[in-house]
């Protein structure tokens, strides 16, 4: 009996839910571009790929969420955690701007589809992403920015190359993007820079955040008789942890973790999102983002102004010596000649990628896709 | 609608549908409001207002037609994911691998999608995508049934293990010879307008909600009107009384858990072709775990299942609200989604006991 009840049930809300959805879409009326996006807007909306507290890349951005609520207290913060890398984010985002945002900040590598998707549905929406490079044309209402995270990656390798006993650092990735890519080679080329027989040995684990895959790449990293670890991963505690653990040394990503580990901790790249978050809102606000450095792919390191990846406190295993070496290596970085891949830079079948005397520029790095001399795996893998 | 009017019990019972149908929904109401109430307080220990949330998620989930179409689109893998679960329960089969199968529909989709190009026909080239996802999708489930066949392996073992296969097929297949771009996030090629499904009226939920629904009904004539279904069952309630009786118990089996790995083919093409336009890494994510689910809440049953697919998606898009709104963490979208489980098996346990 409760067949035929429930049947009949069944169908009427799914005709029901048919009906309604299908009767009110045209009751929307379409929106067009006035040609100053999200000019006075009330509302602004972050969506991240993983949870606000993960010791990492979405707490770095919360933070930075934050940090505007607290310079525009009459803007409403709206945000979205775990939000994942497929069209559901563009729902999400599509949420937010039905309670009012006007300016988005998606802020995960693969939130770029969805954010552009958002962006042209929605021309009165600025619709930012964080990391990722619009390689057509850029519509009028979006853009992303990033800071050159391979730089302070860079200075962190000195320090590991430095603290290394067995000459092997390991690295933990996500994905063989371009950004991830620059940060293993400009990790392997600092720790060159103060010894020369170093190698970094690489591990993917196809995920932003993973704890099991992390646990199992830290150990295999770890077994290779790796001494140090840093990673590329939005949530960092397992890595560092399982490092602490067997005695090896810490290179931090994202935020700092040193509490975690107070013996291994060298140093890390960590975030300072909330001068540029709030500079991007108060671009937007005014209605001058149209045309504006952040109309555009954006990137800031040391040679152009803030980086919003500064370096993490010093643990206790790296000596005043090593400080001034990253100092002054800061220092070169900033400089017109300076870069993590100042030629010449071999590739790991030993061609040259950048001549000796050349300087790539932020945006060719970019695009980087091969491992340098010295690193150890497989990018297609 | 006709299965139901067809149905001889229902003529038995000619009660007015309204009398008959009114208790039921208020037993439902009433679970859910239990449901809910549970959920208040950690909303309460979270320091969010119950009120607040609430209201948050009526206003933005049902009552707004995004919202709504939102629910549709999301609902129509879960139902397809769901009844490849009923089908090969129905022969007594416990079908864990909806999340690789769909995952494997996606892929059939799109190798078919490369093979065949965007020179096709469109029609002929959805028509191409859907055949090859079904067949993907019982192909990967017949692995799972030839091991329980040949090797008398556990098919809910095999299945649940065979997804975390497809994921690696899936990962090789974007990482190299179907990536997009040798730099990037791993991903295919974004579908051309050919061979994405199109929607239904001026609305944004693609025509896979038309496909699914249909195959509700097939499923559910399939599992009570035909011999086959009739057969299963005796299959999945005793196979040594039917293999007695001489029915072809391995064929059974095989052709239940294939015909559930095709449906759930299916709910991949449709995520790729209606909703995704792209595999990337994330594919599919839960789509199969959360489908099952789905089906034992609406007891593997094809038209409930509508009902619980329906929930599950509105669930997923009440998630929004509740971190927009209520400012909750986003997981306890899925505390909810369990007080709702719980509440709902728990009131079927106890009713099925007070009728025993």
């Amino acid at each position: 009996m409760s067949v035929h009840q429930s049947t009949v049930r069944a169908l009427a809300v799914a005709c029901a839910a048919l009906v309604v959805a299908g009767c009110t879409s045209a009751t929307e009326a379409g929106s067009s571009g006035d040609g100053e996006p999200g000019k006075d807007t009330t509302t602004v909306g972050f969506i991240m790929v993983g949870p606000k507290d993960d010791f990492g890349y979405n707490q770095a951005v919360y933070e930075g969420s934050q940090a505007v609520e607290a310079a525009f207290p009459d803007l409403e913060v709206l945000t979205a955690e775990n939000v994942p890398e497929d069209d559901t984010a563009a729902t999400t985002m599509q949420q937010m701007i039905d309670e009012g945002a006007e300016l988005i900040f998606a802020t995960s590598y693969g939130h770029l589809d969805a954010a552009l998707s958002v962006a042209e549905e929605n021309p009165d929406v600025v619709v930012v992403q964080q990391g990722n490079t619009i390689t057509d044309d850029i519509p009028e209402n979006s853009g992303t920015y990033f800071g050159t995270v391979y730089e302070p990656m860079y200075l962190a390798g000195i320090a590991a190359g430095t603290a290394t006993e067995s000459d092997k650092l390991g690295y933990v990735y996500a994905f063989p993007i371009p950004q991830t890519i620059a940060n293993i080679n400009a990790f392997e080329r600092g720790a060159q820079s103060v010894n020369p027989d170093v190698e970094t040995i690489t591990v993917s684990t196809s995920s932003w955040c993973d704890p099991g895959k992390q646990q199992a790449a830290a150990e295999s990293l770890l077994d290779e008789g790796v001494d140090v670890l840093t990673q590329h991963q939005d949530c960092t505690s397992t890595v560092i942890q399982a490092a602490e653990k067997s005695g090896a040394m810490t290179v931090g990503y994202h935020a700092d973790a040193s509490e975690i580990a107070p013996e291994g901790w060298l140093t890390g790249a960590v975030w300072d999102w909330g001068p540029v978050y709030t500079d991007i809102v108060q671009t937007v606000v005014d209605g001058d983002f149209v045309g504006s450095a952040y109309n555009d792919n954006f990137r800031v390191g040391y040679k152009t102004g803030t980086n919003p990846f500064v370096l993490a406190p010093y643990g206790p295993g790296v000596s005043e010596e090593t400080i001034t070496a990253i100092e002054t290596a800061q220092e070169w970085l900033g400089t017109e000649e300076g870069s993590p891949f100042a030629g010449p830079v071999l590739d790991q079948d030993g061609e040259v990628r950048v001549e000796e005397g050349g300087v790539p520029t932020y945006a060719d790095n970019d695009v980087m896709d091969y491992f340098v001399q010295g690193v150890i795996g497989n990018l297609a893998q | 609608m006709t299965a139901v009017v067809a149905d001889p019990e229902a003529e038995q019972t000619p009660a007015p549908l309204l009398s008959r149908a009114l208790p039921v929904v208020m037993r439902w109401v009433g679970t859910l409001a239990v449901a809910l109430v549970v959920f208040s307080v950690l909303l309460l220990l979270k320091g969010a207002s119950p009120v607040t949330a609430y209201t948050g998620i009526w206003e933005s989930t049902f009552l707004r037609s995004r919202s709504l179409q939102e629910i549709v689109v999301q609902m129509t893998p879960l139902v397809l994911g769901a009844l490849a679960v009923a089908v090969p329960a129905r022969a007594g089969l416990t079908n864990v691998g909806g999340e690789g199968q769909i995952i494997m529909g996606g892929v059939g989709a799109c190798g078919a999608f490369l093979f065949v190009g965007e020179t096709a026909a469109p029609g002929l080239l959805l028509v191409a995508m859907l055949v090859s996802a079904m067949v993907a999708g019982a192909v990967w489930a017949g692995i799972a049934a030839a091991m329980r066949l040949v090797a008398g392996v556990n098919e809910a073992i095999s299945t649940l293990l065979l997804n975390f296969v497809a994921l690696d097929v899936l990962l090789f297949l974007i990482y190299q010879p179907w990536r997009e771009s040798p730099v990037g996030q791993p991903a295919t090629v974004e579908l051309v307008d050919a061979a994405k499904l199109p929607f239904v009226a001026a609305t944004r939920i693609n025509v896979g909600i038309v496909l699914a629904l249909v195959l509700a009904v097939v499923v559910y004539l399939a599992l009570s009107r035909t011999r086959w279904g009739y057969k299963i069952s005796v299959a999945g309630g005793n196979a040594e009384a039917a293999r007695r009786a001489g029915l072809n118990v391995r064929l059974l089996v095989l052709s239940a858990l294939m015909i559930g790995g095709a449906l759930a083919g299916i709910a991949g093409m449709i995520q790729f072709a209606g909703v995704e336009y792209k595999l990337r890494p994330s594919f599919g994510y839960q789509l199969g775990y959360t489908s099952f689910l789905a089906c034992w809440l609406a007891r593997h049953q094809p038209f409930p299942i509508l009902v619980a697919a329906f929930v599950f998606a509105a669930l997923s898009v009440s998630g929004d609200s509740l971190q927009l709104d209520a400012g909750v963490p986003a997981a306890s979208i899925h505390v909810l989604t369990a007080f709702i489980l719980i509440a709902v098996l728990g009131f079927t346990a106890s009713r099925r006991k007070a009728a025993a």
